[in-house]
């Protein structure tokens, strides 16, 4: 069972701010998700030791360089760039 | 001896030289424009698919094959999720639960195993430049791959730490999946740090050190980190765990995060890579493509070749100088004589520690051979060969350019008998000096017929001759 404390938890780690009033819903809800992705644990995997994706595996790519892009279309989306570089705020 | 006993760990990543990153075509080249490296896949870009690069695979195995690890005949990569500007998808791809290599170990000249948990692949962040209260970003080194590699808590001193480092980074450098260059951060290493009273057997409250570019910092920072926590212990604290930071300047760690606000990374499969499967025949298949392992090659060149042990050490250093030293040595009855002449005058041209690594002299391992060969058919003498070397690698000219016909064949004993009856009636206060029992006297003699001979006259004859003339 999901409770209050769990729901508090999960939001410091998702830097998320939740509040008093809204707790009781949430964890309700937050209970309600996990209830239904416990329906995958119902899931026949006996003798899989790890999944394979579409039991394909080892796709490779030859160590061959290929030209990269030029620097105006990687910088195209960056909200502020500067000198050739993307620009964020300073964070810790 | 200390009350306490050091406990370390190290993590050590380690980037790989391959032509491409990880996922991507984008060139791994050390320096560049700033994003000038950089496709959609490695900034990030939704809809973007990673390609996992074969040789990053091949590559890890070679590692994890010179140390001693086993190889996972499946493995696959995970999500490592955190958020920062040097991430541009939030995550790292890297490996959890199924790293490919496991279970290996590092000795150590003490005999110590140092045990190695894994080696895992993984992609390399961006690089993150702060000023003016700004971040700016490069994505250049992003998605470069590395390898990390996690040591067991078997580290007992700073020493071995040391030794340790250096071990990896010779091994890995012999089997060239990196240039290990600390300096310009393709090896880093994490310190976990903890101390418990001697004889006990629990483990204490670690600390890890974070990101350290250097052996004399890992060195210094753990020396420190161990008085810390002794201390901390002995007035009654208790250590935290918590990351901390190395500052150089100050030679002193701080907090960069305690526990209560340590990540939790929600590792989980990464979907758009399918998993990665390694048979007995393809490690097999690599194995015999590694060459002598510097332990190997030094145990050989101390039993086989008869090289004392510290001179054996110093040239297994570096796998360039064992390349050259072997072929150098091509048909030599005594390789002692080439293994002489590159610790005494080719290193005297190398003065640092980086010239030594690239080994780049103008003389080539033919050149010594034929100057060797020369000595050992008894055409000249060691100290002509010796001033012929000098003058070979400063110029990067044959011996035969510094040696002519005339001064092949030594002396025969006519005209070294001669040279010593001119040396002792042209010095008698010297043969004075010897007669009252001064046998250092004979050395100026010695050294007259070494200058009247061009070198050609052989010291331990000449000594001899000397010695029953001279009475
Ligand atoms: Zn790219």
């Amino acid at each position: 069972m999901i409770n209050k404390e769990d729901v508090l938890n999960i939001a410091l780690l998702s830097k998320l701010y939740v509040a008093d009033d809204k707790l009781d819903e949430l964890t309700a809800g937050m209970q309600e998700i996990i209830s239904f992705a416990d329906t995958i644990n119902s899931a026949e995997v006996e003798n899989t030791e790890f999944d394979n994706i579409n039991n394909l595996s080892d796709v490779f790519r030859e160590d061959v360089v290929v030209e990269s892009y030029p620097r105006e279309e990687i910088l195209k989306n960056a909200i502020e760039q500067d000198e050739g570089h993307f620009l964020v705020k300073k964070r810790v | 001896m200390s009350k306490y006993e050091l406990v370390a760990g190290l993590e050590t990543h380690i980037e790989l030289a391959t032509n491409t990153k990880i996922f991507c075509g984008c060139t791994t080249e050390f320096g560049g424009e700033a994003n000038t490296h950089c496709c959609p896949v490695c900034i990030g870009l939704p809809g973007t698919l990673p390609k996992l690069n074969k040789r990053v695979v091949e590559y890890a195995i070679r590692a994890g094959l010179a140390t001693n690890c086993k190889i996972a005949e499946i493995s696959k990569m995970d999500r490592k999720n955190y958020c920062y500007p040097d991430l541009p998808k939030a995550y790292q791809i890297s490996q959890f639960d199924k790293p490919l290599c496991y279970e290996g170990y590092v000795q150590l000249s003490n005999g110590r195993k140092i045990r190695l948990t894994r080696i895992h692949i993984e992609e390399d962040a961006g690089k993150l430049i702060h000023k003016n209260g700004d971040t700016y970003v490069d994505y250049n080194r992003g998605g470069v791959p590395l390898i990390e590699i996690v040591s067991e808590p078997d580290i007992r001193s700073v020493e071995e730490a040391r030794e340790y480092v250096e071990k990896l980074q010779q091994i890995i450098r012999y089997v060239g999946v990196s240039d290990c260059k600390m300096q310009e951060g393709s090896m880093r290493c994490d310190v976990n740090i903890s101390v418990r009273p001697q004889g006990s057997d629990t483990l204490g409250t670690r600390t890890e050190i974070k990101n350290m570019n250097s052996i004399t910092f890992i060195a210094k920072a753990m020396e420190y980190e161990f008085e810390r926590q002794v201390d901390l212990i002995e007035s009654g604290g208790s250590v935290v765990q918590e990351t901390l930071r190395y500052d150089d300047a100050t030679n002193t760690t701080s907090s960069m995060r305690s526990k209560e606000d340590a990540h939790d990374y929600r590792y989980f499969r990464e979907p758009d890579l399918v998993t990665i499967s390694v048979s007995k025949e393809q490690v097999d298949a690599i194995a015999k493509t590694l060459p002598e392992l510097p332990e190997a090659k030094l145990q050989r060149y101390v039993q086989e070749l008869g090289i004392p042990q510290k001179d054996a050490e110093l040239l297994t250093k570096y796998r360039r100088i064992t390349e050259f030293f072997e072929s150098a040595s091509i048909g030599l009855q005594n390789p002692k004589t080439v293994a002489n002449f590159i610790l005494g005058s080719v290193f005297k041209t190398l003065e640092t520690e980086s010239a030594k690594e690239d080994f780049k002299i103008l003389t080539t391992p033919a050149q010594l051979n034929e100057l060797v060969k020369l000595i050992e058919s008894g055409k000249i003498k060691n100290n002509l060969a010796k001033a012929a070397l000098d003058k070979m690698l400063a110029s990067g000219k044959g011996a035969t350019d510094f040696i002519d016909e005339s001064d092949m064949g030594g002396l025969d004993e006519a005209a070294l008998t001669e040279l010593c009856k001119q040396a002792i009636s042209s010095n008698p206060a010297a043969v004075e000096d010897y007669k009252n029992g001064k046998e250092k006297a004979l050395q100026s003699l010695l050294g007259y017929i070494m200058k009247n001979s061009r070198g050609k006259a052989d010291a331990q004859a000449a000594l001899a001759m000397l010695k029953d003339l001279a009475v």
